[in-house]
């Protein structure tokens, strides 16, 4: 069963709990004492089965039970133990109270989570106790006829409330998480990329305006966008290994400001593109030049990385393609971002024509905030690159599914065979090469696990090496404040951006680190300046730049800290991105003098 | 000061008989919305999430003052612990059904319909609150 299903199993027997518990109250309390008896029994049960799965979610990582080990178990056990004592020493009419104290217990374990996400601190399980006291004094005063001492409870029990509150949130104000203890001996912005080209290569110009305007899409449908030159996807930037990139940024008309992050590819902190950090944002009449070389073959893309989640929503994207110096076979190269305008999927072009026995190179980028499912049918063919790295003697595919995280990039590679092929995007046609294919019905095939595709190859360290730096990452929702305000925010480790601690690495480090989604929505995790080494994979070697942490997952992956500067290391669902789930990756002495805007 | 904090009962109660009609009416807008987007249901998210339970939790609050009884007081609580449902059908709808992102199966299906029946009872509820804190009110 998977750790996600754990999760959902968790959360329907706490609800059962829940219900037996309170319905054993409420029974009990109208004097309906067979009923009763029969829930109390019921709601045992239900707590003990409880216990079995808390304990089966803890085999995938204290991460996933922290709070029901620490509270929410121990206190429906003892409260519901309690109440069950009474009623089968005292009778049905002296367990109403305890009963009801079991039922609260067992909502509070169940809701309060949800509310505020992992870790649960020491402030809120004394809110947790609060809750539960005041809710039975008051089940008390409104169960009992007579004068009651239940009052004298309320007073303490609105105190360890109130401090659970200070306890528990006045941490929440704290600021500056981004302080390192070495001092500051290079600026970020001094981080910039060379001015030449390696040798044999040349330097290749681009200029980009962002700026509104009107784009068609292939299905004839004209909307407004944000672009780069009045097109999106924006010019295809195209260069090839060891050229110079000076790449011209200006700004016509969009207000909230633009940057041009290269998504992927490892360039020196300054040329990055992340306002606030590595460069302030464009605005209408600004202009900034980014310069690096092109040193990694492979599919890539560019955005704007200021407020991004709209900007890049609304179509300021575009490819990053380079190429080998070395010849390689002529034939079919199709650049296909997939990009979701007003609901509409594109990839370019729908139709294309190759003669057949060419070879033919897709490569398919996902620009958008959510995974894609990528079929191809009418030919088997190899997933060739992943987020533009090549894999170690890929298989052929056939009848199988590719999920492509946000963000991701896979080059698929095959024969054109005589037949017609299709692509599918979420099994919907979306490019037909040669003609129309009798498109198959893909619904219904299972994914491919890139985990164990490939064969194995030598890497640079693996699992078995000895880390310098160590993180984790717990992703969930809850209660933080994200740039001073208060909201239901996608947290890390409980905090949301600018409050959770940089990750602070020396020049030279081998790094770990683990990512854990402990909620229930994806997040394609995402690192700045550096590709990763998933760590456990068991066919090719994985390097990656953004992953997909499905929720119940636990992804490690390592990297060598080769690249100083400030990194951003965030959600690439940029909406997620926008509600907090967004940290630093700090190289010691490396700091920046700007103000950490919007991203 | 009963008999106002019974009036005020009445009002919570009826604000909150007027907040869920109106998420009726947001869901209508997510539904026809087009295209769908992330921000299609936000109304109804904000609704469901943040205004509808503190006008129950109010409620709760209001119905204790009053001196409305246990049973009132416990039925009062019954529309916050279902509208702690409607948010639970939604995920383990999701993680039971084996739901992805672009995808729903007949079983997800199956429990996240429960949303709307679920809505239909909260109003029920509500409605049944309502009629005793007017006959509370009323009863002087």
């Amino acid at each position: 069963m998977s750790t996600f299903s754990l999760i959902a199993v968790d959360l329907l027997v706490a609800f059962l709990c829940v219900v037996a518990w309170l319905g054993a109250a409420i029974t009990a309390a109208t004097g309906r004492g067979v009923a009763a008896r029969i829930l109390t029994a019921s709601a045992v049960a239900v707590t003990l089965l409880r216990l079995a799965v808390v304990l089966a979610l803890a085999g995938r990582g204290w991460w996933f039970v922290q709070d029901k080990v620490t509270l929410g178990l121990p206190l429906v056990g003892l409260a519901g133990a309690v109440a069950a004592g009474v009623l089968v020493t005292k009778g049905v009419a002296k367990a109403v109270v305890p009963l009801f104290a079991a039922g609260f217990s067992a909502t509070v374990g169940l809701i309060l989570p949800l509310l505020w996400g992992y870790p649960q601190n020491a402030g809120q399980a004394m809110i947790s106790l609060s809750l539960v006291g005041v809710a039975t004094v008051a089940a008390w005063r409104f169960t009992s006829s007579g004068p009651v001492r239940a009052g004298r409870l309320l007073a303490p029990a609105i105190a360890l409330g109130v401090a659970g509150v200070g306890l528990g949130f006045l941490p929440l104000q704290q600021v500056s998480a981004d302080s390192s203890a070495a001092p500051i001996t290079t600026d970020v912005a001094s981080l910039r990329g060379p001015s030449v080209p390696a040798p044999g290569g040349s330097v290749r110009r681009f200029e980009l305006a962002a700026q509104k305007a009107t784009v068609t899409l292939a299905s004839g449908t004209r909307t407004e966008a944000w672009t780069y030159n009045k097109t999106s996807p924006g010019p295809e930037i195209a260069a090839v290994e060891g050229d110079l990139l000076e790449v011209t940024l200006t700004n016509v008309d969009i207000e909230s400001g633009v940057t041009l992050h290269w998504h992927g590819y490892d360039v020196p902190n300054a040329e990055d593109g992340a306002p606030g950090v590595t460069q302030e944002a464009v605005l209408p009449g600004g202009r900034h030049v980014y310069r690096f070389l092109a040193n990694q073959v492979g599919t890539y893309w560019y955005h704007t990385h200021q407020v991004s989640s709209e900007g890049v929503r609304k179509g300021l994207f575009g490819t990053l393609i380079v190429k080998p110096r070395a010849a390689v076979a002529e034939g079919a190269d199709l650049v296909l971002p997939i990009h979701t305008f007003d609901g509409e999927v594109t990839l370019g072009t729908p139709e294309r024509t190759v003669p057949s026995g060419e070879p033919v190179r897709l490569r398919v980028i996902n620009t958008d905030n959510t995974p894609h499912r990528i079929t191809l049918a009418g030919t088997d063919f190899r997933v060739t690159a992943a987020d533009g790295n090549d894999l170690h003697e890929p298989g052929p595919v056939s009848g199988k599914a590719l999920r492509l995280a946000a963000g991701a990039r896979y080059d698929l590679s095959f024969t054109m065979p005589g037949n017609p092929v299709a692509l599918l995007v979420d099994d919907g046609l979306s490019l037909s090469l040669n003609g129309a294919a009798v498109v198959a019905d893909t619904s219904g095939w299972s994914e491919l696990d890139l985990l164990s595709y490939g064969t194995p190859a030598p890497t640079p360290f693996g699992p078995g090496s000895r880390f310098d730096r160590d993180f984790t990452l717990v992703l969930d929702r809850g209660l933080a404040m994200v740039e001073g305000a208060p909201m239901f925010a996608h947290t890390v480790n409980g905090l949301g951006y600018p409050n959770i601690p940089s990750q602070v690495v020396r020049e030279g480090d081998l790094v770990r680190f683990t990512v854990v989604n402990r909620g229930i929505e994806t997040h394609p995790w995402h690192l700045h300046g550096h590709r990763v080494l998933v760590l456990g994979a068991r066919g090719s070697p994985l390097w990656l730049d953004t992953f997909d942490v499905r929720p119940g997952e636990v992804w490690r992956v390592a990297f060598r800290a080769s690249n100083p500067g400030m990194w951003m290391n965030h959600c690439h669902n940029l909406d997620h991105a926008e509600q907090g789930m967004v940290l630093h990756l700090a190289y010691e002495g490396v700091g920046s003098t700007m103000s950490h805007a919007a991203h | 000061m009963i008999l106002a904090m019974r009036r005020v009962y009445v009002v919570i109660v009826g604000l909150l008989l007027a907040s869920g009609a109106l998420q009726f009416y947001f869901a209508a807008v997510g539904a026809f919305t087009k295209p769908q987007t992330d921000d299609s249901y936000s109304l109804h998210l904000i609704n469901g999430r943040m205004v509808l339970p503190l006008l129950a939790l109010l409620a709760i609050g209001a119905a204790a003052l009053a001196r409305a009884g246990g049973k009132l007081v416990g039925l009062t609580s019954l529309v916050l612990g279902l509208l702690v449902v409607q948010t639970l059908i939604i995920v383990l709808g999701n993680a039971i059904g084996g739901a992805t992102e672009q995808r729903t199966t007949t079983l997800s299906l199956t429990i996240l319909g429960l949303h709307a029946v679920n809505g239909i009872v909260i109003m029920g509820v509500a409605s049944t609150v309502m009629r005793r804190a007017r006959n509370l009110m009323a009863a002087k």
